[in-house]
Protein backbone atom coordinates (compact mmCIF):
# COMPACT_ATOMS: atom_id res chain seq x y z
CA UNK A 1 0.00 0.00 0.00
CA UNK A 2 1.41 3.38 -0.86
CA UNK A 3 1.35 6.38 1.46
CA UNK A 4 -1.63 8.02 -0.21
CA UNK A 5 -3.81 4.95 0.01
CA UNK A 6 -2.79 4.67 3.65
CA UNK A 7 -3.91 8.26 4.22
CA UNK A 8 -7.27 7.53 2.68
CA UNK A 9 -7.49 4.38 4.75
CA UNK A 10 -7.54 6.52 7.88
CA UNK A 11 -11.08 7.59 6.90
CA UNK A 12 -12.18 3.93 6.79
CA UNK A 13 -11.30 3.28 10.41
CA UNK A 14 -14.45 2.50 12.35
CA UNK A 15 -13.04 4.79 15.07
CA UNK A 16 -13.01 7.70 12.65
CA UNK A 17 -15.65 9.82 14.37
CA UNK A 18 -18.34 10.52 11.80
CA UNK A 19 -21.21 9.12 13.85
CA UNK A 20 -21.59 5.98 11.71
CA UNK A 21 -21.91 3.93 14.88
CA UNK A 22 -25.39 5.31 15.45
CA UNK A 23 -26.92 4.39 12.08
CA UNK A 24 -28.21 1.05 10.87
CA UNK A 25 -29.92 2.17 7.60
CA UNK A 26 -33.00 0.14 8.36
CA UNK A 27 -31.09 -2.97 9.48
CA UNK A 28 -32.47 -2.51 13.00
CA UNK A 29 -36.02 -3.00 11.66
CA UNK A 30 -34.96 -6.34 10.16
CA UNK A 31 -33.26 -7.37 13.40
CA UNK A 32 -36.35 -6.52 15.45
CA UNK A 33 -38.57 -8.51 13.07
CA UNK A 34 -36.07 -11.37 13.39
CA UNK A 35 -35.32 -11.46 9.66
CA UNK A 36 -31.67 -10.79 10.47
CA UNK A 37 -30.50 -12.86 13.43
CA UNK A 38 -27.16 -14.50 12.60
CA UNK A 39 -24.09 -14.19 10.41
CA UNK A 40 -25.80 -15.76 7.39
CA UNK A 41 -28.86 -13.51 7.45
CA UNK A 42 -26.67 -10.47 8.12
CA UNK A 43 -24.62 -11.29 5.00
CA UNK A 44 -27.81 -11.64 2.99
CA UNK A 45 -29.04 -8.24 4.13
CA UNK A 46 -25.65 -6.63 3.55
CA UNK A 47 -25.53 -8.10 0.08
CA UNK A 48 -28.77 -6.41 -0.91
CA UNK A 49 -27.84 -3.17 0.84
CA UNK A 50 -24.51 -2.92 -0.99
CA UNK A 51 -25.54 -4.25 -4.40
CA UNK A 52 -28.94 -2.65 -4.68
CA UNK A 53 -28.89 0.51 -2.63
CA UNK A 54 -25.30 1.66 -2.11
CA UNK A 55 -24.13 0.89 -5.64
CA UNK A 56 -26.88 2.98 -7.24
CA UNK A 57 -26.58 5.91 -4.85
CA UNK A 58 -23.31 6.59 -3.00
CA UNK A 59 -21.24 4.32 -5.26
CA UNK A 60 -22.33 5.75 -8.58
CA UNK A 61 -22.20 9.27 -7.15
CA UNK A 62 -18.65 8.70 -5.97
CA UNK A 63 -17.59 7.70 -9.48
CA UNK A 64 -19.30 10.70 -11.05
CA UNK A 65 -17.92 13.10 -8.43
CA UNK A 66 -14.41 11.76 -8.96
CA UNK A 67 -14.67 12.40 -12.71
CA UNK A 68 -16.15 15.84 -12.16
CA UNK A 69 -13.30 16.76 -9.82
CA UNK A 70 -10.86 15.52 -12.43
CA UNK A 71 -12.51 17.84 -14.96
CA UNK A 72 -12.73 20.73 -12.50
CA UNK A 73 -16.50 20.62 -13.00
CA UNK A 74 -17.78 21.62 -9.58
CA UNK A 75 -21.32 22.27 -10.76
CA UNK A 76 -21.69 18.51 -11.27
CA UNK A 77 -20.34 17.84 -7.79
CA UNK A 78 -22.94 20.17 -6.24
CA UNK A 79 -25.65 18.64 -8.39
CA UNK A 80 -24.76 15.16 -7.13
CA UNK A 81 -24.83 16.43 -3.55
CA UNK A 82 -28.46 17.37 -4.18
CA UNK A 83 -29.30 14.20 -6.08
CA UNK A 84 -27.92 12.01 -3.28
CA UNK A 85 -29.99 13.88 -0.73
CA UNK A 86 -33.29 14.12 -2.58
CA UNK A 87 -33.26 10.48 -3.71
CA UNK A 88 -32.97 9.40 -0.07
CA UNK A 89 -36.67 9.48 0.76
CA UNK A 90 -36.67 8.00 4.29
CA UNK A 91 -36.13 11.05 6.51
CA UNK A 92 -34.02 9.34 9.19
CA UNK A 93 -31.45 7.91 6.80
CA UNK A 94 -31.37 11.15 4.82
CA UNK A 95 -30.82 13.37 7.84
CA UNK A 96 -28.45 10.89 9.45
CA UNK A 97 -26.32 10.72 6.32
CA UNK A 98 -26.33 14.50 6.05
CA UNK A 99 -25.10 14.80 9.64
CA UNK A 100 -22.34 12.28 8.97
CA UNK A 101 -21.30 14.19 5.87
CA UNK A 102 -21.14 17.33 7.95
CA UNK A 103 -19.00 15.76 10.70
CA UNK A 104 -16.71 14.06 8.23
CA UNK A 105 -16.19 17.33 6.39
CA UNK A 106 -15.33 19.16 9.61
CA UNK A 107 -12.85 16.50 10.54
CA UNK A 108 -11.05 16.15 7.23
CA UNK A 109 -11.19 19.92 6.91
CA UNK A 110 -8.87 20.12 9.91
CA UNK A 111 -6.62 17.36 8.54
CA UNK A 112 -6.29 18.58 4.94
CA UNK A 113 -6.04 21.96 3.31
CA UNK A 114 -8.01 21.42 0.14
CA UNK A 115 -9.84 24.32 -1.53
CA UNK A 116 -12.78 22.15 -2.65
CA UNK A 117 -13.40 21.06 0.96
CA UNK A 118 -13.65 24.69 2.09
CA UNK A 119 -15.95 25.44 -0.83
CA UNK A 120 -18.17 22.52 0.12
CA UNK A 121 -18.24 23.72 3.73
CA UNK A 122 -19.14 27.22 2.62
CA UNK A 123 -21.97 25.99 0.42
CA UNK A 124 -23.38 23.81 3.21
CA UNK A 125 -23.29 26.77 5.60
CA UNK A 126 -25.14 28.85 3.05
CA UNK A 127 -27.65 26.00 2.55
CA UNK A 128 -26.63 25.67 -1.09
CA UNK A 129 -25.49 22.10 -0.43
CA UNK A 130 -26.61 19.37 1.95
CA UNK A 131 -23.40 17.46 2.74
CA UNK A 132 -22.77 13.78 2.07
CA UNK A 133 -19.99 11.43 3.30
CA UNK A 134 -19.56 9.80 -0.14
CA UNK A 135 -18.73 13.19 -1.61
CA UNK A 136 -16.32 14.19 1.17
CA UNK A 137 -14.62 10.80 0.93
CA UNK A 138 -14.26 11.08 -2.85
CA UNK A 139 -12.86 14.60 -2.54
CA UNK A 140 -10.10 13.28 -0.26
CA UNK A 141 -9.42 10.23 -2.46
CA UNK A 142 -9.09 12.51 -5.45
CA UNK A 143 -6.93 15.00 -3.56
CA UNK A 144 -4.58 12.24 -2.41
CA UNK A 145 -4.17 10.97 -5.96
CA UNK A 146 -5.70 7.60 -5.14
CA UNK A 147 -7.32 5.97 -8.18
CA UNK A 148 -11.04 6.23 -8.75
CA UNK A 149 -11.76 2.53 -8.26
CA UNK A 150 -9.71 2.35 -5.05
CA UNK A 151 -11.51 5.40 -3.69
CA UNK A 152 -14.88 3.77 -4.42
CA UNK A 153 -13.77 0.43 -2.97
CA UNK A 154 -12.48 2.02 0.24
CA UNK A 155 -15.67 3.99 0.61
CA UNK A 156 -17.79 0.84 0.28
CA UNK A 157 -15.50 -0.86 2.78
CA UNK A 158 -15.85 1.96 5.30
CA UNK A 159 -19.65 1.82 5.11
CA UNK A 160 -19.93 -1.96 5.36
CA UNK A 161 -17.38 -2.34 8.14
CA UNK A 162 -19.25 0.13 10.34
CA UNK A 163 -22.58 -1.56 9.62
CA UNK A 164 -21.08 -4.92 10.59
CA UNK A 165 -19.71 -3.41 13.82
CA UNK A 166 -23.19 -2.09 14.56
CA UNK A 167 -24.79 -5.45 13.73
CA UNK A 168 -22.38 -7.23 16.09
CA UNK A 169 -23.74 -5.05 18.91
CA UNK A 170 -27.38 -5.19 17.85
CA UNK A 171 -28.02 -8.83 16.89
CA UNK A 172 -25.74 -9.59 18.88
CA UNK A 173 -23.00 -11.53 17.13
CA UNK A 174 -19.56 -12.59 18.31
CA UNK A 175 -16.64 -10.38 17.26
CA UNK A 176 -15.22 -13.31 15.29
CA UNK A 177 -18.46 -13.74 13.33
CA UNK A 178 -18.34 -10.02 12.59
CA UNK A 179 -14.80 -10.19 11.28
CA UNK A 180 -15.64 -13.28 9.25
CA UNK A 181 -18.51 -11.37 7.63
CA UNK A 182 -16.18 -8.54 6.68
CA UNK A 183 -13.61 -10.99 5.35
CA UNK A 184 -16.17 -12.85 3.25
CA UNK A 185 -17.40 -9.56 1.95
CA UNK A 186 -14.15 -8.53 0.31
CA UNK A 187 -15.00 -10.17 -3.02
CA UNK A 188 -18.50 -8.72 -2.90
CA UNK A 189 -17.05 -5.22 -2.50
CA UNK A 190 -14.60 -5.76 -5.38
CA UNK A 191 -17.48 -6.88 -7.59
CA UNK A 192 -19.66 -4.00 -6.45
CA UNK A 193 -16.87 -1.59 -7.41
CA UNK A 194 -16.68 -3.14 -10.86
CA UNK A 195 -20.43 -2.88 -11.17
CA UNK A 196 -20.28 0.81 -10.27
CA UNK A 197 -17.62 1.36 -12.93
CA UNK A 198 -19.94 -0.05 -15.58
CA UNK A 199 -23.28 1.42 -14.44
CA UNK A 200 -25.23 3.70 -16.66
CA UNK A 201 -25.73 7.21 -15.25
CA UNK A 202 -29.44 6.62 -15.75
CA UNK A 203 -29.33 3.93 -13.06
CA UNK A 204 -28.78 6.54 -10.39
CA UNK A 205 -30.97 6.30 -7.31
CA UNK A 206 -32.74 2.99 -7.95
CA UNK A 207 -34.23 1.81 -4.69
CA UNK A 208 -34.96 -1.59 -3.23
CA UNK A 209 -38.59 -1.41 -2.09
CA UNK A 210 -38.16 -3.64 0.98
CA UNK A 211 -35.01 -1.89 2.20
CA UNK A 212 -36.46 1.56 1.74
CA UNK A 213 -39.69 0.63 3.47
CA UNK A 214 -37.79 -0.74 6.46
CA UNK A 215 -35.80 2.50 6.66
CA UNK A 216 -39.09 4.39 6.79
CA UNK A 217 -40.60 1.96 9.29
CA UNK A 218 -37.64 2.53 11.59
CA UNK A 219 -39.01 5.99 12.37
CA UNK A 220 -41.83 4.28 14.24
CA UNK A 221 -39.73 1.76 16.16
CA UNK A 222 -40.29 2.35 19.86
CA UNK A 223 -37.21 0.85 21.40
CA UNK A 224 -34.11 1.49 19.40
CA UNK A 225 -30.36 1.65 19.67
CA UNK A 226 -29.77 3.36 16.33
CA UNK A 227 -30.90 6.70 14.96
CA UNK A 228 -31.80 5.18 11.59
CA UNK B 1 -37.43 12.10 -30.37
CA UNK B 2 -40.47 12.06 -32.61
CA UNK B 3 -43.09 9.56 -33.66
CA UNK B 4 -45.17 9.48 -30.53
CA UNK B 5 -47.75 6.71 -30.31
CA UNK B 6 -49.93 9.01 -28.30
CA UNK B 7 -49.76 12.67 -27.31
CA UNK B 8 -51.85 14.49 -24.76
CA UNK B 9 -51.72 18.19 -23.87
CA UNK B 10 -53.95 19.72 -21.27
CA UNK B 11 -53.78 23.24 -19.91
CA UNK B 12 -56.29 24.14 -17.25
CA UNK B 13 -57.24 27.48 -15.75
CA UNK B 14 -59.95 28.91 -13.54
CA UNK B 15 -62.89 30.73 -15.09
CA UNK B 16 -65.68 31.97 -12.84
CA UNK B 17 -64.59 29.74 -10.02
CA UNK B 18 -64.53 26.66 -12.20
CA UNK B 19 -61.48 24.85 -13.55
CA UNK B 20 -61.76 24.55 -17.30
CA UNK B 21 -59.48 23.55 -20.13
CA UNK B 22 -57.66 26.45 -21.74
CA UNK B 23 -56.24 24.07 -24.26
CA UNK B 24 -56.76 20.36 -24.84
CA UNK B 25 -55.07 18.43 -27.57
CA UNK B 26 -54.63 14.73 -28.10
CA UNK B 27 -53.44 12.59 -30.90
CA UNK B 28 -52.93 8.90 -31.57
CA UNK B 29 -53.51 6.39 -28.83
CA UNK B 30 -54.31 8.92 -26.10
CA UNK B 31 -57.64 10.54 -25.39
CA UNK B 32 -59.35 12.46 -22.64
CA UNK B 33 -63.06 12.53 -22.01
CA UNK B 34 -64.97 15.73 -21.34
CA UNK B 35 -64.29 16.88 -17.80
CA UNK B 36 -66.54 15.69 -15.02
CA UNK B 37 -67.46 17.96 -12.12
CA UNK B 38 -68.14 15.66 -9.21
CA UNK B 39 -69.24 18.42 -6.85
CA UNK B 40 -69.70 22.18 -6.74
CA UNK B 41 -66.08 22.92 -5.78
CA UNK B 42 -65.18 23.73 -9.40
CA UNK B 43 -62.54 21.00 -9.43
CA UNK B 44 -62.45 19.30 -12.81
CA UNK B 45 -61.83 15.59 -13.27
CA UNK B 46 -60.32 14.28 -16.48
CA UNK B 47 -60.18 10.61 -17.38
CA UNK B 48 -57.33 9.54 -19.64
CA UNK B 49 -58.16 6.81 -22.12
CA UNK B 50 -55.84 4.56 -23.98
CA UNK B 51 -57.97 3.47 -26.95
CA UNK B 52 -55.33 0.91 -27.94
CA UNK B 53 -56.05 -0.95 -24.72
CA UNK B 54 -52.42 -1.26 -23.74
CA UNK B 55 -48.81 -0.37 -24.49
CA UNK B 56 -47.09 -2.39 -27.18
CA UNK B 57 -43.52 -2.98 -28.28
CA UNK B 58 -41.71 0.34 -28.76
CA UNK B 59 -44.76 2.49 -27.99
CA UNK B 60 -43.96 6.03 -26.90
CA UNK B 61 -46.41 8.25 -25.07
CA UNK B 62 -46.07 11.87 -24.11
CA UNK B 63 -48.26 13.90 -21.80
CA UNK B 64 -47.97 17.58 -20.89
CA UNK B 65 -50.27 18.92 -18.23
CA UNK B 66 -50.28 22.41 -16.80
CA UNK B 67 -52.38 24.12 -14.20
CA UNK B 68 -52.66 27.88 -13.96
CA UNK B 69 -52.93 29.63 -10.59
CA UNK B 70 -55.74 28.30 -8.41
CA UNK B 71 -56.77 25.62 -10.91
CA UNK B 72 -57.90 22.34 -9.32
CA UNK B 73 -57.78 19.16 -11.29
CA UNK B 74 -58.10 15.43 -10.82
CA UNK B 75 -56.35 13.42 -13.47
CA UNK B 76 -56.84 9.71 -13.58
CA UNK B 77 -56.70 6.77 -15.93
CA UNK B 78 -59.86 5.04 -17.03
CA UNK B 79 -58.55 1.59 -16.24
CA UNK B 80 -55.33 -0.29 -15.50
CA UNK B 81 -52.33 0.39 -17.74
CA UNK B 82 -51.33 -2.83 -19.45
CA UNK B 83 -47.88 -3.30 -20.89
CA UNK B 84 -47.74 -6.14 -23.37
CA UNK B 85 -44.58 -8.02 -24.28
CA UNK B 86 -41.88 -5.84 -25.84
CA UNK B 87 -39.53 -8.11 -27.78
CA UNK B 88 -37.58 -5.27 -29.44
CA UNK B 89 -37.96 -1.98 -27.64
CA UNK B 90 -39.38 -1.11 -24.23
CA UNK B 91 -42.57 0.93 -24.05
CA UNK B 92 -42.04 4.48 -22.84
CA UNK B 93 -44.26 7.09 -21.25
CA UNK B 94 -43.06 10.56 -20.34
CA UNK B 95 -45.07 13.18 -18.52
CA UNK B 96 -44.37 16.82 -17.81
CA UNK B 97 -46.52 18.59 -15.27
CA UNK B 98 -46.41 22.28 -14.44
CA UNK B 99 -48.25 23.60 -11.40
CA UNK B 100 -48.62 27.31 -10.77
CA UNK B 101 -49.01 28.82 -7.33
CA UNK B 102 -52.26 27.92 -5.59
CA UNK B 103 -53.11 25.12 -8.00
CA UNK B 104 -53.90 21.57 -6.93
CA UNK B 105 -53.38 18.43 -8.96
CA UNK B 106 -54.52 14.98 -7.94
CA UNK B 107 -52.82 12.56 -10.30
CA UNK B 108 -54.15 9.13 -9.44
CA UNK B 109 -53.23 6.33 -11.78
CA UNK B 110 -54.73 2.87 -11.95
CA UNK B 111 -52.48 -0.13 -11.45
CA UNK B 112 -49.71 -0.95 -13.85
CA UNK B 113 -49.85 -4.50 -15.20
CA UNK B 114 -46.76 -5.83 -16.91
CA UNK B 115 -47.46 -8.83 -19.12
CA UNK B 116 -44.98 -11.62 -19.67
CA UNK B 117 -41.69 -10.32 -21.17
CA UNK B 118 -42.80 -6.68 -20.95
CA UNK B 119 -40.37 -3.81 -20.48
CA UNK B 120 -41.60 -0.35 -19.60
CA UNK B 121 -40.09 2.96 -18.62
CA UNK B 122 -42.02 5.88 -17.24
CA UNK B 123 -40.56 9.29 -16.52
CA UNK B 124 -42.61 11.96 -14.82
CA UNK B 125 -41.22 15.44 -14.26
CA UNK B 126 -43.26 17.77 -12.10
CA UNK B 127 -42.41 21.44 -11.81
CA UNK B 128 -44.32 23.24 -9.13
CA UNK B 129 -44.26 26.74 -7.79
CA UNK B 130 -44.20 27.15 -4.04
CA UNK B 131 -47.81 27.25 -2.89
CA UNK B 132 -48.97 24.62 -5.38
CA UNK B 133 -50.10 21.22 -4.11
CA UNK B 134 -49.61 17.79 -5.62
CA UNK B 135 -51.05 14.42 -4.74
CA UNK B 136 -49.67 11.56 -6.81
CA UNK B 137 -50.25 7.84 -6.52
CA UNK B 138 -49.38 4.69 -8.41
CA UNK B 139 -49.65 0.93 -7.97
CA UNK B 140 -47.38 -1.66 -9.54
CA UNK B 141 -48.81 -5.18 -9.71
CA UNK B 142 -46.97 -8.46 -10.12
CA UNK B 143 -48.23 -8.54 -13.70
CA UNK B 144 -49.93 -11.10 -15.83
CA UNK B 145 -48.84 -14.29 -17.54
CA UNK B 146 -50.83 -17.13 -19.16
CA UNK B 147 -49.75 -19.63 -16.51
CA UNK B 148 -50.50 -17.27 -13.63
CA UNK B 149 -46.86 -16.87 -12.60
CA UNK B 150 -46.06 -13.62 -10.77
CA UNK B 151 -43.40 -11.17 -11.95
CA UNK B 152 -43.16 -12.61 -15.46
CA UNK B 153 -42.52 -9.16 -16.93
CA UNK B 154 -38.88 -8.27 -17.58
CA UNK B 155 -38.65 -4.76 -16.23
CA UNK B 156 -40.80 -1.89 -14.99
CA UNK B 157 -39.11 1.41 -14.32
CA UNK B 158 -40.73 4.52 -12.85
CA UNK B 159 -38.86 7.76 -12.35
CA UNK B 160 -40.41 10.76 -10.62
CA UNK B 161 -38.65 14.09 -10.42
CA UNK B 162 -40.31 16.88 -8.49
CA UNK B 163 -38.98 20.41 -8.67
CA UNK B 164 -40.21 23.15 -6.37
CA UNK B 165 -39.35 26.64 -7.63
CA UNK B 166 -36.85 25.04 -10.04
CA UNK B 167 -34.95 23.13 -7.35
CA UNK B 168 -35.02 19.33 -7.51
CA UNK B 169 -36.62 18.30 -4.22
CA UNK B 170 -37.74 14.70 -4.77
CA UNK B 171 -36.13 12.01 -6.90
CA UNK B 172 -37.88 8.67 -6.81
CA UNK B 173 -36.54 5.83 -8.92
CA UNK B 174 -38.14 2.40 -8.90
CA UNK B 175 -36.82 -0.25 -11.23
CA UNK B 176 -38.20 -3.73 -10.74
CA UNK B 177 -36.24 -6.17 -12.79
CA UNK B 178 -37.55 -9.71 -12.29
CA UNK B 179 -35.64 -10.81 -15.40
CA UNK B 180 -32.47 -10.41 -13.32
CA UNK B 181 -33.54 -10.54 -9.66
CA UNK B 182 -35.69 -12.68 -7.42
CA UNK B 183 -38.49 -10.30 -6.46
CA UNK B 184 -39.50 -12.32 -3.41
CA UNK B 185 -36.15 -12.09 -1.70
CA UNK B 186 -35.17 -9.89 1.20
CA UNK B 187 -34.95 -6.22 0.33
CA UNK B 188 -37.11 -6.45 -2.80
CA UNK B 189 -40.84 -7.23 -2.65
CA UNK B 190 -40.28 -9.57 0.32
CA UNK B 191 -43.11 -11.95 -0.53
CA UNK B 192 -45.65 -9.27 -1.48
CA UNK B 193 -46.96 -8.86 -5.01
CA UNK B 194 -48.01 -5.19 -5.18
CA UNK B 195 -46.14 -1.96 -4.53
CA UNK B 196 -48.03 1.26 -3.94
CA UNK B 197 -46.61 4.77 -3.72
CA UNK B 198 -48.26 8.00 -2.78
CA UNK B 199 -46.44 11.32 -2.83
CA UNK B 200 -47.87 14.54 -1.44
CA UNK B 201 -46.08 17.84 -1.85
CA UNK B 202 -47.51 21.03 -0.46
CA UNK B 203 -46.82 23.63 2.17
CA UNK B 204 -49.23 22.03 4.63
CA UNK B 205 -47.60 18.60 4.50
CA UNK B 206 -45.84 18.44 7.86
CA UNK B 207 -45.03 16.13 10.73
CA UNK B 208 -48.52 16.46 12.25
CA UNK B 209 -50.10 15.27 9.04
CA UNK B 210 -47.58 12.44 8.85
CA UNK B 211 -48.58 11.30 12.34
CA UNK B 212 -52.26 11.51 11.51
CA UNK B 213 -51.79 9.46 8.35
CA UNK B 214 -49.73 6.91 10.20
CA UNK B 215 -52.31 6.41 12.92
CA UNK B 216 -55.11 6.15 10.37
CA UNK B 217 -53.49 3.45 8.25
CA UNK B 218 -51.12 1.62 10.57
CA UNK B 219 -52.35 -1.80 11.64
CA UNK B 220 -50.63 -4.73 13.18
CA UNK B 221 -51.20 -6.99 10.20
CA UNK B 222 -49.40 -9.28 7.80
CA UNK B 223 -51.75 -8.22 5.02
CA UNK B 224 -49.56 -5.25 4.12
CA UNK B 225 -46.50 -3.31 5.16
CA UNK B 226 -46.31 0.46 5.11
CA UNK B 227 -43.57 3.03 5.35
CA UNK B 228 -44.18 6.77 5.66
CA UNK B 229 -41.71 9.59 5.78
CA UNK B 230 -41.21 13.30 5.36
CA UNK B 231 -39.64 14.35 2.07
CA UNK B 232 -36.82 16.88 1.68
CA UNK B 233 -39.41 19.35 0.34
CA UNK B 234 -42.45 19.88 2.47
CA UNK B 235 -44.08 16.66 1.52
CA UNK B 236 -44.79 13.08 2.47
CA UNK B 237 -44.17 9.71 0.87
CA UNK B 238 -46.20 6.60 1.63
CA UNK B 239 -45.00 3.22 0.39
CA UNK B 240 -47.09 0.09 0.67
CA UNK B 241 -46.23 -3.53 0.03
CA UNK B 242 -49.38 -5.66 -0.24
CA UNK B 243 -50.97 -8.57 -2.04
CA UNK B 244 -53.74 -6.83 -3.91
CA UNK B 245 -54.64 -3.63 -5.70
CA UNK B 246 -57.70 -3.30 -3.46
CA UNK B 247 -55.64 -3.26 -0.26
CA UNK B 248 -53.44 -0.47 -1.58
CA UNK B 249 -56.37 1.49 -3.00
CA UNK B 250 -58.12 1.33 0.35
CA UNK B 251 -55.09 2.81 2.10
CA UNK B 252 -54.54 5.41 -0.63
CA UNK B 253 -58.18 6.45 -0.39
CA UNK B 254 -57.99 6.77 3.39
CA UNK B 255 -54.90 9.00 3.06
CA UNK B 256 -56.47 10.99 0.25
CA UNK B 257 -59.50 11.75 2.43
CA UNK B 258 -57.38 12.93 5.35
CA UNK B 259 -55.19 15.08 3.11
CA UNK B 260 -58.09 16.78 1.33
CA UNK B 261 -59.83 17.46 4.61
CA UNK B 262 -56.69 18.91 6.19
CA UNK B 263 -55.63 20.98 3.20
CA UNK B 264 -58.89 22.17 1.68
CA UNK B 265 -61.69 20.97 3.93
CA UNK B 266 -63.09 18.94 1.04
CA UNK B 267 -63.88 15.27 0.48
CA UNK B 268 -62.44 13.52 -2.57
CA UNK B 269 -64.98 12.20 -5.03
CA UNK B 270 -65.37 8.55 -5.81
CA UNK B 271 -63.90 7.99 -9.27
CA UNK B 272 -66.47 5.84 -11.06
CA UNK B 273 -64.80 3.88 -13.80
CA UNK B 274 -66.56 0.67 -14.55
Amino acid sequence: MDKNALSLFQLCDSNFPTGAFSHSYGLESYIQEDHVHDQKTLSEWLHVYVNEQLVHSDGLASRLVFDALQDGDLETVWKLDRMLTVQNLPRETREGTQKMGDRMLNLVGSLYEVPVLSLYRERINKKQCFGHPAIVFTMIGHHLGVSRSTTILYYLYSVTSSIVQNAVRAIPLGQTAGQRTIQQFQDVLMEATEKIESLDEEDFGIISPGLELSQMKHERVNIRIFMS
Amino acid sequence: MKDWTGILRLEAEVRNGKTVAKNVYFQGAFKVMRPVYHDDSGQACYYILNPGGGYLDGDRYQMKISLEEQARLTLTTQSATKIYKTPNQYAYHETEITLKRGSYLEYITDPLIGYQDARYKQKTVIRMEKGATLLYSDIITSGWSPDGAQFSYDMLQLINEIYVDDELMVFDHIKLNPAAKDMNSLGFMEGYSHLGSMIVVGEQADNDLLDRLYHAIHEDTKEYKIGLSLLPASGIIIRILADSTQTIEKIHTACHHIINREFFNTTPSFLRKY
